[in-house]
């Protein structure tokens, strides 16, 4: 991935959007990835949230299910 | 920003319905869960048939149901006191799901009747209820209060 990756439209929501969206779903039904560091999940993250690091994103793609909607923070 | 690049990342990777949160976690209002991902996980390692881990989720639900009941031994604040008897009543019923699952997984067996003599002092969050209890005899009920919020919300969280 190059760094023009980086300014790809990404279509965002806001936390709002976030969490009308969850309310109406089963946890299951989506991925919700926490891309911080480890301490920073550690001090505080959403419930229900997997942590996957950026930097491991890569590597670690594989951990989310791409047939679910992804919300990414 | 890494959020985008971690949202930008998997819509290259091929995912359809990608969305990154604005503002992140500083932006969401309400509750957050805590602790690193496998805390409270470790205690899985020797529970591993479904019967095993409903018993052990009955002794972690039991466990914060006594200290819910036992800070009623020494708080004075009416609605702290009416709130925990509400939170006691909350891990009754988990309880009892909880033991009708068991017994569903035990061929009828009373989840009770299967704990050993020397019970683990231990409660959600993996702690130990006596020293939750000690900790909270110093503590003002905002405090504890917190910390209560801290258990139930990284229980919701470790739940789903």
């Amino acid at each position: 991935m190059g760094v023009l990756d980086y300014f790809r439209p990404v279509r965002s929501m806001t936390t709002e959007e976030a969490r009308e969206f969850m309310r109406g779903k089963d946890p299951g039904d989506y991925n919700l990835v926490d891309v911080r560091q480890p301490k920073e999940y550690e001090r505080g993250h959403l419930a229900g949230s997997v942590l996957i690091p950026v930097g491991e994103l890569g590597r670690r793609i594989g951990e989310i299910d791409a047939s679910k909607p992804t919300i990414t923070y | 920003m890494r959020s985008r690049a971690a949202a930008a990342m998997l819509a290259d990777a091929g995912l359809e319905h990608v969305f990154t949160m604005q503002g992140g976690i500083r932006a969401w209002e309400g509750l957050v869960a805590s602790g690193p991902p496998e805390s409270g996980m470790a205690y899985f390692g020797d529970a591993v048939s479904a019967r095993d881990l409903a018993r052990l989720a009955w002794l972690l639900e039991d466990g914060s149901r006594l200290f819910y009941v036992r800070l009623d031994d020494f708080l004075h604040d009416e609605d702290a006191r009416k709130l925990f008897q509400d939170l006691t009543k909350a891990e009754i019923s988990h309880e009892l799901t909880l033991g009708g699952l068991y017994k569903s997984y035990s061929g009828g067996r009373a989840v009770e009747d299967s704990l050993p003599q020397e019970r683990d002092d231990i409660m959600e969050g993996g702690i130990s209820v006596s020293d939750a209890l000690v900790w909270a005899r110093e503590k003002d009920v905002a405090s504890i209060l917190e910390f209560a919020i801290a258990l139930e919300t990284n229980a919701y969280d470790l739940y789903i």
